[in-house]
């Protein structure tokens, strides 16, 4: 059904070479080394951490390029989103690139290609939900066979031959699952264009690879209706399903009557998009559940719609719920789980827990005891404010943890506007008058033109911690985050005509057409041809910025380290070079402004021996560097910046970090503007 | 000349002065690149008429993805505000020209004529505060290479 292609460029005596230092075999089961990088967060628990320290605070600003992957011929256009963080096993580099999501496979030293598999998937690739090159792959090994597994735009799971690039037999069909079957629905309307796929990379634990599901941005969906986002197990010798889990319960399974008036029957989405975690050794599964149909308005799922934004524990053999904690009642505000679970062992009054922490877009720290469910600080429910929206369901409280307190913005009030000038505040003040505020959890409103035009929120859609997700030093016992504490959101709702959407009501503002909004990625692969819709003119929206500044007061981003054993915050610190409309506006001159940091929200964090490394996530020029982008290094105990050198674009990917015949690299995926998708590896230079 | 080798390091002031010199010749280099290029995004470079025209193209195309307020949605690039402005910051209208005929709109790659492009660049411009002018912006990137993009309005720092 799909073309396929296969470019061998380089295997032969790469892989006779790679014969030699097969990795380490303990009692059957491959183990990855603790300088390689085997999975797309470093290990299966999430900690995006290595304990190397060749590249230290001595040395960072000494870094050089070892070598650069320019990504540009990986599909028919180039790609200025590249967001995979590349896995290293065996001095091979593992990635996926370009608009076609090819998968590569690199010189881990000197950055030469070996080989490319790429997937042609016409019409259905076109119409895919999710595509451009996607967050990564999985590698797994049993000590002989080395395979690497994605996922294709199109939501097909493709096993290679780690060493070659060509499809295993073996493996489900020719080396290929078509997920879009056996999947527990019938995927609606046809396999080619039926809305289901994902960008992560697939997780593998003992022999279980973990598939999610992703869908169109969900603000202004054109149906109550949609396909929902199990997640699956397959055996990674035969590709056969080992277990399903249902996001959204099926009748008679826990969890179905959260969802009123049998709507758990058609509403979809409610996938796992984000990158799922395992305990190998409890042989437990974490998956962040993201947002049910449309982000915004839940009149349509009426009830506390489990297992919607909700961390849910199963069993890595049989898919079967174990515990669950849903973060959000009846979701409203997009607050999809969007980062990887992070393992840790901690020690909380001189008691050892293990615990699993969650990052999230509210800047709350989620922490649980990863056994039982329970969390390890109290979590109350709280009262919360009911909104107006016609035939809108409200869960009059929320749960609220009490420690760690928030790392990031959640709630918008006048103390948090621009404040640089006190003419600059008034005008923040009059753009803020045009919405309702109020902390976390403050619902949306219909949009209305003489107010207000939505809720303004921040730590909703695109504030806090997104998909990159964060960091743990298992030495520490400390979590390190990226967060957008000014990525202010404007939430309003207006009722959806009959020909955009069968829903009463969708995200949009009042007096402009009702349109609906896609995301970034799709309908942008290789194979898309889709035209795009039509919309007309109109007036009424505000930008939510004072001359090009910010309309939320700086920190705009943050770099947070909050320790478990005690649940504090140890230290924050702005990170991001101040933007130059800050630093060079006219309304500013003359005026010492602190670091501002970025308004951004996908920066990944790399935690290594003695260093939290993350890169700027906009372009600045300064007196100190030219046009570009630093990747800056910090004391992990302080959060004091150590060291920064120099990339050509914003870090659009996490970075990762590997060692290889004693010589320690940082890879990192820049792009952005002008720029297209680039991999980077830093190194030490050979002499002094 | 590799740029990497002129980040001017913030610590080690033994090693400031080779680092510095390097860093001299690139800034200077990049003056005299810049001296071809005489007009920017404040000189009026587009006009009213066009803007309006790029408006109606910009809602039927681009706005799904990029937002009614050009802050663009769940990912898609923010096409004002800080973010925007450093994208573009120090480069030309001619970059974010081909930048826009490269990769847009998603989905239907090549289906909007230079003029039309060109229209919604001048909206873009429009939204962002940069002042209109009496002559539409050209369609030709050559000729929009030749006009700098910058952030803030010089001689305001």
């Amino acid at each position: 059904m799909f073309g396929s292609m296969m470019r061998e460029l380089r295997c032969g005596c790469v892989a006779a070479g790679l014969l030699a230092a097969l990795p380490m075999i303990a009692a059957g089961q491959w183990r990855a080394k603790d300088t390689e990088w085997a999975s797309y967060a470093a290990d299966l628990a999430g900690t995006r951490y290595r304990a190397l320290d060749q590249i230290n605070a001595a040395n960072f600003n000494d870094l050089e390029i070892a070598w650069r992957f320019k990504t540009d011929n990986f599909g028919n256009r180039p790609e200025y989103k590249l967001e995979g963080t590349p896995l290293m096993v065996n001095g091979v580099l593992y990635a996926t690139a370009g608009s076609r999501r090819a998968a590569i496979a690199v010189d881990a030293v000197t950055g030469e290609l070996l080989w490319v598999h790429g997937e042609h998937e016409g019409a259905r690739g076109g119409a895919a939900p999710r595509q451009l090159s996607g967050r990564g792959l999985a590698y797994w090994s049993d000590g002989k066979e080395e395979r690497i597994l994605y996922v294709t735009p199109g939501y097909q799971l493709i096993c290679l031959d780690a060493k070659t690039g060509v499809r295993v037999a073996a493996f489900g069909n020719k080396g290929a699952i078509d997920l879009k079957q056996n999947d527990d629905q019938e995927i609606l309307p046809d396999l080619t264009t039926g809305e289901i796929g994902i960008q992560s990379a697939p997780v593998v634990a003992k022999n279980t690879i973990i598939i999610g599901a992703a869908f169109r941005e969900g603000m202004t969906p054109k149906s109550m209706r949609n396909n929902k986002g199990y997640v699956r197990g397959f055996d990674v010798r035969t590709g056969k399903r080992l277990w399903i889990f249902h996001t959204v319960p099926k009748k008679g399974e826990f969890g179905y009557d959260t969802w009123l008036n049998g709507s758990a029957e058609y509403t979809g989405n409610t996938g796992v998009w984000s990158q799922i975690t395992v305990d190998e050794e409890l042989g437990l599964v974490y998956l962040p559940v993201e947002s049910p149909t449309n982000d915004f308005y839940g009149g349509h799922r009426a009830g506390n719609n489990l297992f919607g934004e909700t961390l849910v524990c199963v069993d890595l053999k049989t898919g079967e719920r174990k515990w669950h904690f849903q973060l959000v009642h009846h979701p409203l505000w997009d607050m999809d789980i969007s980062s990887a679970p992070i393992l840790a062992d901690i020690t909380v009054d001189g008691k050892a827990v293990k615990a699993v922490a969650l990052p999230t877009k509210q800047g709350f720290l989620y922490v649980f005891d990863r056994v039982t469910g329970k969390p390890v600080w109290p979590v109350e429910e709280n009262q919360v404010e009911v909104g107006t929206v016609p035939g809108e369901w409200y869960s009059p409280t929320q749960p609220i943890p009490s420690k760690p307190p928030a790392y990031s913005r959640n709630g918008v009030s006048e103390s948090d506007l621009i404040d640089f000038t006190p003419e600059l505040r008034e005008r923040g003040k009059a753009i803020a008058s045009k919405y309702h505020l109020g902390p976390v959890f403050t619902p949306p409103t219909e949009s209305k033109v003489d107010g207000p035009l939505g809720t303004l929120t921040v730590g909703t859609a695109s504030g806090g911690t997104n998909w990159p997700g964060g960091s743990y030093d298992p030495e520490a016992h400390t979590v390190y985050a990226f967060a957008c504490t000014a990525c202010a959101e404007p939430i309003g709702l207006v009722r959806a005509p009959k020909a955009v959407s069968d829903m009463n009501y969708i995200a949009g503002t009042a007096g402009e057409e009702v349109t609906i909004l896609r995301g970034p990625g799709e309908n942008a692969g290789a194979d898309s041809p889709m035209p795009p819709k039509k919309r007309s003119a109109g007036g009424g929206y505000v930008a939510l910025n004072v001359d090009g500044l910010p309309l939320l007061k700086p920190p705009y981003g943050t770099i947070s380290a909050i320790n478990l054993d005690k649940g504090e915050i140890v230290w924050q610190i702005a990170h991001g070079e101040t933007p130059d409309v800050v630093r060079n506006h006219a309304a500013l001159k003359g005026m010492n402004i602190p670091r501002t940091g970025q308004e951004t929200y996908n920066i990944g964090t790399l935690v290594t021996k003695t260093l939290v490394i993350a890169g700027d996530g906009q372009i600045t020029t300064t007196s100190e560097h030219p046009r570009g982008a630093m990747l800056r290094a910090y004391d992990k105990k302080s959060g004091k910046e150590v060291g920064a050198v120099y990339m050509p674009a914003p870090q659009s990917g996490s970075p990762m970090t590997y060692m290889v015949n004693g010589k320690q690299y940082i890879v990192v995926a820049v792009s952005g503007g002008a720029y297209s998708g680039e991999y980077i590896a830093f190194s030490l230079p050979a002499a002094e | 000349m590799r740029i990497r080798d002129c980040w001017l390091p913030r610590r080690g002031a033994a090693l400031l002065r080779p680092y510095a010199i390097c860093f001299l010749v690139v800034m200077v280099a990049k003056a005299q690149e810049g001296a071809s290029t005489s007009r920017s995004v404040w000189d009026g470079v587009y006009t009213e008429e066009q803007a309006k025209r790029g408006e109606e193209m910009y809602r039927k195309e681009c706005a799904s993805c990029h937002g009614d307020t050009l802050v663009g949605g769940g990912g898609a690039a923010s096409l004002t505000g800080g973010t925007f402005l450093s994208n573009w910051n120090g480069l030309t209208v001619g970059d974010l020209f081909d930048r826009i005929r490269k990769t847009m709109p998603q989905g239907s790659l090549g289906k909007l004529t230079k003029q039309q492009d060109a229209d919604v660049l001048s909206y873009l411009l429009s939204f962002n505060k940069f002042p209109v002018g009496k002559t539409e912006l050209q369609k030709q990137v050559e000729f929009l290479r030749e006009i700098r993009f910058e952030a803030t309005k010089p001689g305001a720092k």
